[in-house]
């Protein structure tokens, strides 16, 4: 409570000396929130009002009925968390998002870090070509890469399945098996993800300066030695950005069960996000949605707090 | 509404009860002149008729402008029928928005929390309930008579005792087959019953050098309602308790099923699966779909394949009733000139311009009149689908069916794919459907 008193006094005493000063000051603080009034103003509409509305909406049983009079949504309390809690669906479709994230954050990060250390150490020749090769997916429409795995993936006329024929194994239906579906998904996803995790690690290697290695060598260390005692350590603030940020990442699967597989087969592709929108837009049960968005919210942040909490700390 | 003095459904909120009885005093009102027309054509679900709101007295000459949203081909080529009606009316504008059916649903929605409706637009005869329950659409007037369509086709415009829409076009499905593939393994005429599509399909598997017999899907409630009616089946019975657990649904589910027990049909179908291309390469010799895929086998197979295949009615069980579905036409509470929008929408209804419609874009029509023209008998195939809208049913015009048809969909699934058994598979479709509601 000091603070703000303590500054208001400041400002206070410094007024009779420079009033022009005052002016001034105000007239920035105008052309300064000017400058940011666009950044400020869409943000407002479409980030923080939608944010805060649908925290509200997620309190009400808002349908269709209502679609005319939104201020007449009937009001239930916790009612559509409770439901949440009882959704066989619901249980699924968050079986179904940690599946995919404890098995593709790992496999994505350690595919990246793998070919990040090999771009930096022994490829010279194409070093470009390879990083412009691996990033390539990473900047092409999610959905155009989707629609063509479908047809990669396809059990009668895929790439996949053809070459395997080839070698004389009858390929499986990947994307109509329930077994098989989650783990082609992830496949498609570390393949699409490899590209961005490589470019960051690449970058992280390239600032470990040459010294330590140097150091490394002289005191009898193999490249094992190096990389575990020298590049994993100065890594570690990569490592822990890379991990949040694919984990939120992949929390949010939606675009490749969406285009691919629809959620199926038998549910087993049917991530979180799918299911509030399937929730939200297709039978517009826009309040039961907005619990699912917000249970998924929370889910977010605990873990990305886990993740800073257990990768921070011992450096 | 102050402007349609007469509409009696023009609370905004869709309660059943207040509406019903403001509908009921309208009727009185009245002297039942115009609801009294449409007694013959119950709503499956409401018991009673089926309410109308007064007719329109036609107005000496038409003026105004109308916006008029239609989804995909229809979107694209119904500038022509605007055309001829703005011909035919020279002080009125009609624009036509094509939406794509992908956003058909969210954009109505949307366009509805707005308050920024389009006068007119196209609707799927499975949108109905959904769209009748945020009140936005306005109720059809008397001038439009049930008994020119077909009676399935207009049942699908009723939703809780109301009339909300006019049918425009409508769809059915007929069995697709390859007759050569039928004739190398010895059959040389369609499957009339259940049994003789069983066995047909078993022998053009095992005779025919077919790798399956049929292709059924194995998660589309629309190839299997035509089975559970055909056996006496349906989803609801008359009171609108649903019924998805009877003796008929349970044996419909154990036949749709034996084709995926026996390896007739593909049980693991890829998302997106083409069914075009492998019947025509033969390794699909039969399936069920609607008159879309008369235009994109002939393209699709070209001169090698022109006699060699054919399409037959719905095999016959108890009856041989087939899906109904297409589009329907509403107006909305919104517009700011309803006499033109119903106008035009009598105008859509019309059997002439029904059968120009089907000229141009080859949609069947939906009023009967429509189908003695010539054009319409000219193509046997197409007299065939003619034929067998006489037996269709829809699904009901619940605001609930997206959701409900999702979930048939997820325990047919089970069913097919994952070997759930029948008596399981139509209890868990009645507890859903019960925990859904109508």
């Amino acid at each position: 409570m000091a603070g703000p008193a303590l500054a208001r006094r400041t400002v206070a005493d410094a007024a009779p000396t420079a009033s022009a000063g005052r002016g001034w000051r105000w007239r920035d603080d105008l052309v300064g929130w000017a400058f940011a009034a666009p950044f400020v103003i869409l943000f407002l509409v479409f980030l923080a009002f939608p944010i805060v509305a649908s925290f509200g909406l997620s309190f009400t049983s808002f349908g269709l009925r209502d679609l005319q009079n939104p201020i007449g949504a009937t009001f239930v309390g916790l009612q559509n968390y409770a439901d949440l809690l009882s959704d066989p669906t619901f249980w699924k479709a968050l079986l179904n998002t940690a599946y995919f994230v404890v098995v593709g954050v790992p496999v994505t990060l350690v595919i990246g870090l793998l070919i990040a250390n090999a771009l930096n150490r022994g490829v010279n020749r194409f070093r470009t070509a390879f990083r412009v090769g691996y990033y390539l997916p990473v900047i092409t429409s999610i959905v155009a890469i989707a629609v063509v795995w479908r047809f990669v993936l396809n059990p009668d006329v895929g790439l996949v399945n053809m070459l395997l024929g080839a070698a004389g194994i009858q390929g499986p239906a990947w994307l109509a098996d329930p077994a098989l579906a989650m783990p082609s998904i992830i496949a498609m996803a570390v393949w699409r993800n490899l590209g961005f995790a490589m470019i960051v690690f690449l970058a992280g290697l390239q600032s470990i300066p040459g010294v330590l290695y140097e150091a490394a060598s002289i005191d009898g260390a193999g490249r094992w030695q190096a990389f575990r005692f020298v590049t994993l350590p100065m890594l570690r603030p990569t490592i822990l950005f890379m991990t949040v940020i694919t984990t939120i990442g992949y929390l949010q699967l939606f675009e490749e069960p969406f285009v691919m597989t629809d959620g199926g087969p038998l549910d087993a592709t049917l991530s979180v996000t799918m299911y509030m929108y399937r929730e939200g837009f297709t039978f517009f049960h826009q309040g039961y949605a907005s619990a699912i968005a917000y249970v998924l919210f929370v889910i977010v942040a605990f873990v990305a707090f886990l993740q800073f909490k257990f990768l921070r700390s011992d450096a | 509404m102050a402007s349609s003095p007469g509409s009696p459904s023009s609370s905004p909120r869709t309660r059943a009860g207040p509406r019903r009885l403001l509908v009921a005093l309208a009727c009185i009102g009245l002297l039942a002149a115009s609801c009294g027309t449409n007694s013959g054509s119950a709503a499956p679900s409401a018991g009673g008729p089926a309410t109308q709101a007064p007719a329109i007295s036609p107005a000496a000459s038409l003026a105004g402008t109308l916006t008029v949203w239609a989804m995909g081909n229809e979107g694209v080529k119904l500038k022509t029928l605007a055309d001829a009606f703005m011909a035919e009316h020279p002080g009125v504008t009609v624009n036509v928005t094509p939406v794509d059916w992908g956003q058909a649903v969210a954009k109505l929605q949307t366009a509805i929390a707005g308050k920024q409706t389009p006068d007119v637009s196209q609707m799927g005869t499975d949108m109905m309930g959904q769209f009748a329950a945020t009140g936005a659409l306005e109720t059809v007037p008397a001038n439009f008579d049930p008994a020119t369509f077909f009676e399935s086709a207009w049942n699908t415009n009723i939703v809780d005792g109301t009339v909300y829409g006019v049918p425009w076009y409508v769809e059915t499905r007929l069995l697709y087959y390859r007759t050569d593939v039928a004739e190398k393994a010895g059959i040389t005429k369609a499957p009339a019953t259940w049994d003789e599509l069983t066995a047909m399909a078993k022998a053009m598997q095992a005779k025919g050098d077919a790798k399956w017999g049929i292709s059924l899907g194995t998660k589309n409630w629309q190839e299997y309602l035509p089975f559970l009616w055909s056996n006496g089946g349906d989803v609801m019975d008359a009171s609108g308790a649903y019924t998805l657990n009877s003796a008929q649904a349970v044996e419909a589910l154990t036949y749709y099923q034996s084709f995926f027990k026996d390896k007739l049909s593909p049980d693991a179908v890829p998302e997106g699966f083409d069914i075009t291309p492998a019947f025509v390469s033969g390794t699909h010799p039969m399936f069920f779909s609607g008159p879309w895929h008369l235009g994109l086998i002939k393209d699709a197979g070209g001169a090698d394949l022109e006699g060699k295949w054919a399409i037959a009615p719905m095999p016959k069980k108890a009856s041989s009733t087939s899906f109904l579905g297409g589009s329907n036409v509403v107006v909305y509470k919104n517009s700011a000139n309803k006499d033109l929008a119903w106008a035009f929408v009598q105008y859509l209804a019309d059997s002439a311009t029904q059968v120009a419609w089907y000229k141009e874009v080859t949609d069947l029509p939906a009023t009967q009149a429509a189908w003695d023209d010539a054009t319409l008998k000219a193509d046997p195939n197409v007299a065939l689908f003619g034929e067998q809208l006489k037996d269709t049913k829809a699904q009901p015009a619940t605001a609930t069916w997206s959701e409900l048809g999702t979930s048939l969909n997820t325990t047919l699934e089970k069913l097919t794919t994952g070997g759930m058994a029948p008596q399981e598979a139509a209890d868990e479709m009645q507890a859903n459907a019960e925990k859904i509601g109508g």
